[in-house]
């Protein structure tokens, strides 16, 4: 992640690992400093239609093509002991290129994507 | 911080590819237009700001807070 995420522009290298088996959630560890680790997910598991544009210089720094596998994940914030009043960013979305690796997030800047898009009301209204 | 005034048509260069148009100015508003390459990423700043902040919240999540799906 050669900008990393906006506000830790110095860590760049991450892994992502499972959190536990059966689990939706990732964990995008930084390896520059241990202590920083960021819970990710599939937007879709979700948020049915999420489809955020991808502009040319996103592309161009992600060295995509047409071919390229595109993996998107956004980051989850769980208010301290408040797992129901989970959000996902969908503004602030983590695009990863499976050919190279690489992997930036994006600036979303469209009002139907928020930076706290509420999961669990949103699954309520759903049902 | 560096403070330069210019009309409206006039404009402002930042090193030597980024130029920035004052297109309009309606009240409180000012419509600016931008010319940067592609590998120069423009935003309004309040959203970078938020992304900002919503990582910081995103980096203090703790493991036993989080849901089974």
């Amino acid at each position: 992640m050669p900008d990393g995420l906006l506000g830790f522009p110095d860590f760049t290298r991450y892994l992502i690992l499972q959190h536990r088996d059966g689990s939706p959630f990732r964990w995008l560890q930084c390896l520059d400093e241990p202590t920083l680790a960021f819970l990710i997910v599939d937007p879709s598991h979700y948020v049915s239609e999420y489809a955020p544009t991808l502009s040319d210089e996103a592309q161009a720094s992600l060295e995509l093509d047409a071919e390229s596998p595109v993996l998107v994940y956004t980051i989850v914030t769980i208010p301290r002991g408040m797992p129901e009043k989970m959000t996902i960013n969908l503004a602030g979305p983590i695009v990863i290129n499976g050919a190279n690796r690489k992997a930036s997030q994006l600036v979303i800047d469209d009002p139907q994507y928020s930076v706290r898009h509420s999961v669990f009301d949103s699954a309520r209204v759903a049902a | 911080m560096l403070v330069l005034t210019r009309k409206v048509n006039q404009s402002i260069i930042i090193g030597d590819d980024v130029e920035v148009v004052v297109l309009e100015v309606r009240g409180e508003q000012v419509r600016l237009g931008i010319k940067a390459p592609k590998s120069v990423t423009v935003h309004r700043k309040e959203i970078y700001d938020q992304i900002q902040e919503e990582n910081r919240q995103a980096s203090q999540v703790r493991s036993e807070d989080i849901p089974e799906k």
